[in-house]
């Protein structure tokens, strides 16, 4: 049975999943009921050192750089509606291989064109992160946003980090304001 | 405390107790807004309908949520636990869209006081005719969300958000738009004796209340052919259950009928089944004169409408009440006169196996009433309803 995380809550992963070796991040959200503009949210991760940023601009993973360099970390793709079932956009993280030197991945979501199309979080029903061991596709943790999700237009939903040799998984839910770019920027990469 | 659109907040942070008032002030030049409740369940379907609060079901039956003076009052503490959220609405009743919206407000008062304010307006949306506008609902504890969001198809398409697939019934055919009536062919025809045929879906014609003599009422006909009479009638194709269900069909009863909802704001249903024949010289000012079983009746059934410019909306209906469901097999037609002028309106594109076809629409136009074919066929009065959006409670009824 999956952890439900909260707000700020973590969960070691490596505990809950024995043996753990690769994890596929699935995020969310339900596609608009109502009319006008489609709702296009965008998954993006960042692979950061020890001080918080990124090694190079290489770890920020996003639909224009779905692959980091050395294949740990691979975006499936971008979903334009939030049309269908289960995973609207996925991450797939072969931790095994993930550098010694990277000490965080941060998973966030930012709004496409949120401005122009006067959308925000709170707009947008049931999104939710979970991470799935990839070995037998079970649900380990599960972060449903909803409540937590108000007027911002990218957010932080979470993060999978080293904690001695274990990877832990904690829901964050931070908004963040302005959109990708500056999110990116506060990362250390160079929008 | 002002809100935005997307912005949630928990009552008990905003100090909100179980009792408050909703206020909407909502308006634009020239149109007609209404202020509606839902009552929805934790699946988000009106599953009790009791519980969707409007201009014409003004309290719920426990009395926790209620319509008084254009606000609503709610009592979150003796609602029934099956209703999870209580999405406070706003329609356009006629023409016109959510983008010509003055500035608006949505008030959570609370014993005069009051706690949050949503401020919205026409630059919120586009071609929306109906928005839910903020939400109570319980998760945990009860909560509020600024929505803001809505729907071009209006309050029908708001039902079917709230439950569209809900009920058994087969789902109605996708109603085609109905088209805006095309330009009136300018200048309703002067010419007395005339008639006119209202061809294709859309086809609409405009009768002027200014002229009309107010002692000679709106006189609406319906007739039918009875099938057996050309010999084999409906079931041919369709091999042994159709031909076994049909056995009984040689006499087919077609009944004339309407949906009404009056600028009063009084709605109902004129038909033979449930003998609501209606009222000549009382409110609804329509009644229908008889119940022909067979399509015998030399002049069929009539329904007449003496105080047309009462009228908000009405959807003149023939139903095949017994019989084969075959609107072909029958050859309906509908005439309306008023006056001197009549105008006629054939079934020619006819849905076998649906036994309702809603013919003509009448709706207000500036101080007249236009007269729209529809002519649009469904499963039964509910999927009718749902389409119209008039929002009746239907239980299954015999003759």
């Amino acid at each position: 049975m999956a952890v439900s995380l909260t707000k700020g809550g973590n969960v070691s992963l490596s505990k809950e999943a024995p043996g753990l070796k690769a994890v596929l991040v699935g995020l969310g959200w339900d596609a608009r009921a109502t009319d006008g503009a489609d709702f296009d949210l965008d998954a993006s991760l960042f692979m950061l050192g020890e001080n918080g940023k990124v090694r190079s601009d290489l770890d920020f993973i996003f639909y224009n750089n779905l692959k980091s360099a050395d294949g740990s970390v691979v975006h499936t793709g971008d979903n334009r509606t939030g049309a269908g079932e289960g995973d609207d956009e996925a991450i797939k993280i072969d931790l095994t291989k993930v550098p010694a030197n990277v000490a965080r991945m941060v998973v966030s979501v930012t709004i496409h064109e949120a401005d122009a199309r006067r959308q925000n979080f709170g707009m947008v029903r049931n999104a939710f992160i979970r991470v799935v061991n990839q070995a037998d596709n079970r649900e380990i943790a599960r972060y449903d946003l909803s409540e937590d999700a108000s007027v911002e237009t990218a957010m932080i939903f979470g993060e999978i980090y080293r904690s001695g040799p274990d990877w832990k998984f904690k829901a964050v839910g931070q908004g963040y304001k302005g959109g990708l770019g500056p999110l990116a920027a506060s990362f250390g990469v160079n929008v | 405390m002002e809100i935005t659109r997307g912005q949630k907040l928990k009552l008990p942070d905003a100090s909100i107790g179980g009792v408050f008032d909703v206020i909407i002030d909502a308006s634009a030049p020239g149109m007609t807004i209404d202020k509606s409740c839902f009552g929805i369940d934790a699946d988000g379907r009106l599953s009790d309908d009791r519980y969707f609060i409007f201009y014409n079901q003004k309290a719920s039956p426990c009395s926790s949520l209620s319509l008084a003076d254009g606000a609503f009052k709610v009592n979150l503490s003796t609602l029934p636990p099956t209703i999870k959220r209580l999405v406070f609405v706003i329609t356009i009743d006629g023409v016109g869209t959510m983008s010509a919206l003055g500035q608006s407000s949505f008030r959570l008062v609370e014993a005069g006081v009051e706690k949050v304010m949503f401020p919205f307006s026409g630059s919120d949306f586009a071609s929306e005719k109906a928005v839910m506008v903020a939400e109570v609902y319980f998760k945990d504890t009860w909560r509020l969300a600024a929505v803001g969001q809505g729907f071009t198809g209006g309050l029908s398409a708001l039902l079917k958000h709230f439950g569209g697939q809900e009920t058994t019934q087969v789902v109605p055919p996708p109603a085609p738009p109905v088209p805006p009536a095309p330009p009136a062919p300018t200048a309703a025809p002067k010419v007395n004796l005339s008639k006119v045929t209202l061809e294709k879906r859309g086809d609409s014609r405009k009768i002027s209340l200014a002229k009309k003599s107010s002692s000679v009422p709106i006189h609406i006909n319906l007739q039918w052919d009875e099938p057996n009479k050309g010999g084999e009638p409906a079931a041919k194709a369709g091999g042994f259950l159709s031909g076994l269900f049909s056995q009984k069909s040689s006499a087919v009863d077609l009944d004339l009928g309407c949906m009404y909802r009056l600028k009063s704001g009084d709605m109902g249903v004129i038909q033979p089944l449930g003998g609501y024949f209606g009222a000549d010289s009382e409110s609804p000012w329509i009644r229908l004169d008889k119940d022909d079983r067979t399509g015998a009746a030399a002049d069929g059934e009539n329904m007449y409408v003496h105080r047309p410019e009462t009228i908000d909306l009405m959807v003149v209906f023939a139903l095949i009440y017994s019989g084969t469901a075959r609107f072909s097999s029958v050859n309906g037609r509908v005439s309306i006169k008023d006056g001197e002028t009549e105008t006629e309106i054939r079934l020619n594109n006819p849905d076998d196996g649906k036994r309702l076809c809603a013919v003509a629409r009448i709706h207000s136009d500036g101080g007249d009433i236009r007269i729209v074919k529809d002519e649009l066929y469904f499963t039964d009065h509910k999927a009718c309803d749902e389409h119209y959006g008039f929002g009746f409670r239907w239980v299954a009824g015999k003759k």
